[in-house]
């Protein structure tokens, strides 16, 4: 069956000679939560940047709902996928709201203004993203991670089938991060979104994420269901970690030990458990 | 959701706007070395074979007038923009070439004594004008050198360009006759002479078209104001904007800059003022600009025109004076809004 | 119809509903060609100029000078209209002229073309040398319709040129360093019409030909320049004794010169060797006296 997000025989890299991706195909089936994983340098941003159109491949075919991201004009792709990147303070001074109103930009009347419902489709993405008190501040008056929350909201109040996060919670408290990833789960869920996360945390994606992507550094890949993917030896492979593996209730989760953690001596006296 | 902008609010704002500039246009049009009354213009007391007052106010104060609200909307307006694209707030529409081509295409003129006039103007108009584009594109073509846009290769571009064709300017100075000398720092400084109704026009078809079409890509400029990527996932093409924004921008400056010489401090002061009281966005800070740059310079030629009659000051120093402690005096009650200063 | 479509199209018509009425003004200022008027109100922009008016009996008809036209003395009362530098075009037009004459210099010629533009009628006229002064002494004299007078005043001052030249012959011609800085020191290159009177006076400049007309010079050029004579043309009305004085005083560093030598360092009246109008013979006859007293006994 046909994903909303095709790909086939991807190949790209920065330089002409080297790649970083060799040869990926994967479909995303629409209503997914699929997550991207990897160590660093094995080319998730990039990969997201492709899914997105920012980058161009050197060969191969990404298709959106069909067709190819080249064929789609800026406007129309912004329409189908949203992208939240890392926060970032701009030069000008620009409130939460009104930031968070750029999102309906391709949905502008003719003289360049939002109507009614633009504003309440972005008055329900503060709320859900915890930020609508800040709604009057500038960016440069938030923390990091309440900066991060605002860009999540204006992703959300794109409004699109699909939305692209990379590292969404990398500054989040506890609180917070399972407050994304349960609303992300919730758009998944109630609104059929499909949602493509970069992540360092494999525990809460683990426990969210319907699918995995492992990225290896030598261009390796691993998709499928996120217990298949995350096992203890496919762990340590591609990030060279030995992790203390155990189970929650349905899921595993994987504890990486180091040489001088305090409870190292788990791993090293036995071998990794099979579950 | 108070404090936003919304179509009716900005409609206000303009007409507001627009008012308090027709009537600082109707006072500053009155003011003068000689006392002109509106009843006198009017009159059409026929003892005299030429009405004095009817004269000057026709035709060297209005047209001045009307030249210094088209010069003040277009360079506040392109400061904006140029403070937009190049994201940074301290950019002014000479920053990449612009002046010191039209500098340079003037001294030109001046230098080589061409003496065949167009339309009764001298070539200077049109030599800057051809120079200030044509820096411009020459600047661009530079940047690209450096591969995809790059903000820091355009700057470092505009301030090479910058830098040697001054350097051109000033040895051509140099090397010239005094009286020519005098010609060229005075055209180089910027001043406002009574042109004719057909200029204007065209003028104000050419500037206030060029305001409209940057009006019209305030969204995108706000968008542009986070990452190029960023942009382009809310569904705005950088490149495609960028081209258009600095195209008008580029393109009313060269016609301001042609008509009166390069003034300076408005490009830079206005948009900056603006920003502080109304806030950041563009689709707001563009129009109110346009009409607060026409307010500025209406009455900094009318300062110009009578501190020190009968002679005039040239209009550029009169920005200067006036444009730095008024900037000094906004920032500093305005502070707590400016985020770069925390 | 898209917005951008929308504004090129208003763009476009605004444009030729301009071009539209320029054209029709055009025609109409075609068709009403105005008949050419006596002259009755005469506005002269610089000094010289206003002292070739009154010279030619234009004094009643003349209603602005500039600030600096301060001779002949019924010129101070007239209505000022601004500088020789910066003419005031605001008090031009409220003197209702008939006639505006302006001199060549790049911002006399600016303004007679704005005023042109307006609908002024104006003369311009370019003195740079002394023959040019009496073709702009005859040019005025046609424009005001005074042509005797004119020549009459264009004759008088030629044939004294004449008879100072005959006096003081065309030998030995002395050496004369025309200094019109101190600091920076410049002074008149061998291209300005003072340098045509040093010669009519009998001298001749000092330093050989410069590229500029009033070229800075440095001290060497000064001792090389072997001056004998050196003149400075008075500045503003100060005290002329005081600055014979102060001249006396600078130069005197220069002790090899030939001037300093002989202490023939002068400073005249700045008007009648400044200005290219009818007092020429006596700023001629003035600078004669310097090189050569011997010749004028009184």
């Amino acid at each position: 069956m046909n994903g909303i997000i095709e790909v086939e025989n991807l190949r790209f890299g920065y330089l002409p000679h080297s790649e970083i991706l060799k040869d990926i195909s994967f479909k995303v089936k629409r209503g997914t939560f699929l997550a991207i994983a990897g160590p660093n340098g094995a080319g998730k941003t990039t990969l997201l940047n492709l899914l997105c159109g920012a980058l161009v491949p050197q060969s191969g075919l990404i298709r959106i709902d069909s067709m190819p991201t080249e064929s789609y004009g800026t406007e129309a792709l912004a329409k189908k996928m949203a992208v939240v990147r890392q926060e970032f303070i701009p030069v000008f001074a620009f409130s939460v709201s009104e930031t968070v109103l750029m999102a309906r930009i391709p949905y502008y009347n003719s003289i360049g203004f939002e109507a009614e419902a633009d504003k309440k489709i972005v008055s329900e993405a503060l709320e859900a993203t915890d930020t609508a008190q800040f709604a009057a501040r500038t960016l440069a008056n938030l923390s990091a991670g309440e900066r991060q929350r605002v860009f999540i909201a204006r992703a959300l109040a794109q409004d699109t089938p699909i939305l692209l996060l990379d590292e969404p919670t990398s500054f989040l408290d506890l609180k917070h991060q399972v407050g994304i990833y349960d609303l992300l789960k919730k758009m998944q869920q109630e609104y059929g979104k499909t949602i493509v996360a970069v992540t360092h945390d494999i525990n809460l994606t683990i426990q969210y994420a319907d699918e995995a992507l492992l990225l290896g550094a030598d261009s390796n890949y691993h998709i499928g269901k996120t217990n298949d993917v995350f096992s203890p030896q496919q762990i340590e492979k591609v990030f060279g970690v030995r992790t203390f593996t155990g189970k929650v209730g349905q899921e595993n989760f994987f504890l990486p030990l180091g040489k001088f953690a305090k409870d190292n001596q788990i791993i090293t006296r036995k071998p990794p458990s099979n579950q | 959701m108070k404090e936003l902008l919304t179509a009716k609010k900005l409609a206000v704002r303009t007409a507001l706007a627009l008012g308090i500039l027709a009537g600082v246009m109707l006072v500053c049009s009155l003011i003068g070395t000689e006392s002109v009354s509106l009843k006198a213009v009017f009159s059409t007391d026929t003892q005299k074979a030429v009405n004095p007052d009817y004269e000057i106010f026709v035709r060297v104060r209005l047209p001045r007038i009307v030249l210094a609200a088209l010069v003040g909307a277009a360079l506040a307006s392109a400061g904006v923009v140029f403070q937009a694209i190049l994201r940074n707030p301290l950019a002014d529409p000479y920053i990449l070439g612009i002046s010191s081509g039209a500098g340079l295409g003037a001294t030109i003129v001046v230098v080589s004594g061409l003496s065949w006039t167009l339309w009764g103007h001298s070539p200077i108009a049109v030599f800057a004008f051809v120079g200030a584009l044509g820096t411009v594109l020459l600047v661009w073509f530079i940047s690209r050198l450096t591969g995809k846009f790059h903000i820091t290769g355009l700057l470092l571009a505009g301030v090479v360009v910058n830098a040697f064709f001054s350097s051109v300017i000033m040895f051509l100075t140099s090397v010239v006759k005094s009286q020519k000398v005098y010609a060229t720092i005075f055209w180089l400084m910027g001043n406002m002479t009574e042109e004719g109704f057909l200029v204007l026009w065209l003028a104000a078809g050419c500037i206030v078209g060029g305001i409209s079409a940057l009006f019209y890509i305030g969204p995108q400029l706000n968008a542009l104001s986070f990452t190029d990527d960023d942009a382009r996932s809310m569904g705005v093409n950088p490149a495609k904007t960028r081209i258009i924004a600095f195209a008008a921008a580029a393109f009313i400056t060269a016609i301001a800059v042609s008509l009166s010489g390069l003034i300076g401090f408005v490009g830079l002061v206005v948009p900056h003022s603006v920003r502080l009281i109304f806030g950041p966005d563009h689709r707001q800070s563009i129009p109110l600009s346009a009409i607060a740059g026409a307010i500025f310079l209406v009455i900094a030629d009318t300062v110009a025109r009578l501190i020190v009659a009968p002679a005039q000051l040239p209009v550029g120093v009169v920005t200067a004076i006036v444009g730095g402690p008024f900037f000094l005096i906004l920032l500093v009650r305005c502070s707590k809004k400016v985020g770069w200063l925390k | 119809m898209n917005k951008w479509s929308c504004l090129l199209l208003i763009t476009l018509s605004w444009m030729g509903i301009g071009l539209a009425i320029s054209g029709f003004r055009h025609k109409q200022k075609c068709d009403t060609t105005p008949l050419p008027r006596q002259v009755h109100r005469i506005v002269s922009m610089a000094p010289d100029l206003t002292e070739i008016l009154f010279a030619i009996g234009l004094d009643e008809k003349i209603v602005g000078v500039t600030i600096d036209s301060d001779y002949p003395p019924p010129a101070v009362r007239k209505s000022k209209i601004g500088t020789f530098w910066q003419p005031n075009i605001e008090a031009i037009i409220a003197a209702r002229p008939d006639l505006v004459i302006t001199l060549g210099f790049d911002q006399q010629k600016d303004t007679a073309e704005r005023l042109k533009r307006i609908g002024y009628n104006c003369l311009t006229i370019d003195v740079w040398k002394v023959s040019d002064l009496f073709e702009a002494i005859e040019k005025i004299g046609i424009a005001t319709g005074r042509q005797q007078q004119a020549t009459k005043l264009a004759n008088d001052i030629r044939n004294n040129l004449d008879r100072l030249s005959n006096l003081v012959g065309t030998q030995n011609k002395i050496k004369v360093l025309w200094v019109v800085q101190r600091e920076p020191l410049r002074i008149a290159g061998r291209d300005t019409f003072i340098n045509e009177l040093i010669e009519l006076a009998g001298g001749e400049n000092a330093i050989g030909p410069t590229l500029h007309k009033y070229p800075p010079i440095g001290a060497e050029q000064v001792i090389a320049s072997d001056a004998e004579v050196i003149i400075e043309p008075a500045m503003g009305q100060q005290d002329i004794a005081m600055q014979q004085i102060s001249a006396f005083n600078y130069w005197s560093r220069f002790k090899n010169l030939p001037a300093v030598i002989n202490k023939k360092i002068f400073v005249i009246p700045g008007d009648t060797v400044s200005r290219l109008g009818p007092r020429i013979y006596q700023g001629t006859e003035t600078i004669a006296k310097c090189l050569r007293p011997e010749l004028f006994p009184n």
